[in-house]
């Protein structure tokens, strides 16, 4: 089964992933942060029976997974995989996902809310995603019923999740806007209407690889679909305005920028996490503009070459022995 | 990550400082980022906003602070404090003293999204047993949670009155 990082993915030059989320709560249950053990563990059976023993193909895809029977590395590997959240990683104890075979679909339970569904695909793919998220929240709906009303729509722990309880979000790669500058206007304009603008990976401000997603912000008042229209109009401008900026671009600099990545990547010996990024965020930039004809996916890489995806792989290492392992792994997927 | 300040709540708001050189960095919550005075708004979302936005009603000291919910015991200013709702039947308890800030957050208060086929018309918890209840008070005297266990183990003193009529 090929994970979104593994498969080619409609706009994907500039659109990395679509992430679609609905927070759900049941009925008769404190919320989370008021649950108790016992009440956690409940929780967990009640969700698995809903999934699992459904007459739906969910239930054969989808897998319950206890995070106490998961060992440390593998828990923290799915954090970079953007399955769980590092919240959930961090305060695993007693709690479980349900997840799909290709990891696109995954329930966080007793996260912030009791249930947590989660759709990934690559490149933009919203309605796609939300799509699958709907119709596992309609069967979890029928067999658990959940928490509702009908002014302020389905009850969150969180009131910032209140209505729809929707959280889409699309991360998007645009080194040229960043470097440009036009990146910080960008982000004021997409802000004022209401949708969240952010760098990933990076601390404060800066990007670590030019990765930057856009979510919306508001789920009471609105609909789903035009939350999801919105986020897509806004989205499919940003992808635009990345795309526009090659034109302006000095080629002969960007092949030379482009290839010294790729001649670091293919021969270094020692690679850092923050330098693997950097470099890689080049590789694909050079893929989107045709410079670079290789088939390696750069955002595979990137996923792969964290820190706790390596461990994974290859067992405990400290932070020397990693930087060796990751430039011996990307070494030789580039060759 | 946990607030560096209360160490309870998750820490939304990342600020870095600089003093005569020296870069300090810290990881606060909404509400404490408010309490200290650094607007929440601009890069940690609506969580933080809505803490810092709640800060009013903790300073001025609310007078809805004894009223609490049923079901899990939390009043107005647990959930403003944490910015966190303890239960659905907390938005029914708490419905008007929360509309103000739902509608400075969202910009409007009714639904218009999704409606499930299963819809309860209003959300009703399931009747409590004195046994459920027994277990939630020996939790929250676990945590040290007094002021909660003390409304539990009035409500078991009351169901166990009606039995014993
Ligand atoms: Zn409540």
């Amino acid at each position: 089964m090929s994970n979104w990082y593994n498969v080619t993915a409609p706009d994907d030059d500039i659109a990395v992933s679509s992430r679609i989320r609905l927070a759900r709560n049941l009925t008769g249950l404190p919320f989370p942060s008021r649950m108790s053990g016992q009440q956690l563990a409940e929780l967990n059976e009640k969700v698995k029976a809903a999934v699992l023993e459904s007459n739906t193909p969910f239930a054969k895809t989808l897998k319950f997974i206890p995070m106490d029977s998961v060992p440390e590395n593998q828990v923290y590997a799915m954090v970079e995989r953007h399955i769980i959240s590092r919240e959930f990683a961090a305060n695993r104890q007693g709690r479980a996902i349900i997840l799909s075979d290709d990891e696109s679909i995954s329930i966080m339970i007793g996260e912030e809310d009791h249930i947590r569904i989660q759709v990934i695909l690559g490149g933009l793919q919203l309605e796609k995603a939300y799509d699958t998220a709907e119709r596992l929240d309609t069967l979890l709906c029928d067999r658990l019923g959940f928490a509702f009303d009908q002014r302020l729509g389905f009850l969150t722990e969180c009131p910032t999740n209140l209505g729809t309880g929707l959280r889409a979000s699309v991360m998007l790669h645009l080194p040229l806007l960043e470097s440009s500058g036009e990146i910080a206007a960008l982000s004021d304009s997409v802000s004022k209407i209401g949708f969240t603008f952010r760098g990933m990976y990076g601390e404060g401000t800066k990007a670590l690889a030019s990765l930057y997603q856009v979510s919306n912000q508001i789920t009471l008042g609105i609909s789903e679909k035009n939350a999801l229209d919105n986020l897509s109009i806004i989205t499919k401008q940003l992808i635009e305005k990345e795309r526009q900026s090659y034109k302006g671009i000095n080629h002969l600099k960007m092949e030379d920028i482009c290839f010294r990545a790729l001649g670091t990547l293919k021969n270094c010996r020692i690679l850092s996490s923050e330098e693997m990024m950097k470099l890689l965020s080049r590789i694909k930039l050079g893929q989107s503009m045709g410079i670079i004809d290789i088939k390696e996916s750069p955002v595979r890489l990137l996923i792969e070459g964290q820190p706790y995806m390596l461990m994974r792989k290859h067992g405990d290492m400290s932070a020397e022995e990693r930087d060796a392992c990751r430039a011996e792994m990307i070494r030789k997927a580039l060759e | 990550m946990l607030c560096d300040n209360c160490g309870k709540n998750n820490a939304t708001t990342h600020i870095r400082s600089v003093v005569n050189g020296v870069v300090t960095e810290k990881n606060l919550c909404g509400y404490c980022a408010a309490k200290q005075g650094y607007s929440s708004i601009s890069n940690n979302g609506l969580a933080g906003m809505l803490a810092s936005m709640f800060s009013d009603v903790l300073s001025s000291g609310s007078n809805s602070a004894e009223k609490r919910c049923p079901v899990c015991g939390a009043s107005f200013s647990d959930i403003a404090e944490s910015g966190k709702v303890g239960c659905a039947e907390c938005y029914n308890t708490f419905y008007d003293e929360l509309l103000p800030y739902l509608k400075r957050v969202h910009g409007s208060t009714k639904h218009t999204g999704k409606i499930p086929n299963k819809a309860p018309l209003a959300v009703k918890p399931e009747k409590e047993t004195v046994e459920d209840l027994r277990m939630q008070l020996n939790t929250l005297i676990r945590e040290e949670k007094f002021e909660q266990a003390a409304v539990i183990r009035d409500k078991i003193k009351k169901l166990e009155g009606k039995e014993n009529e």
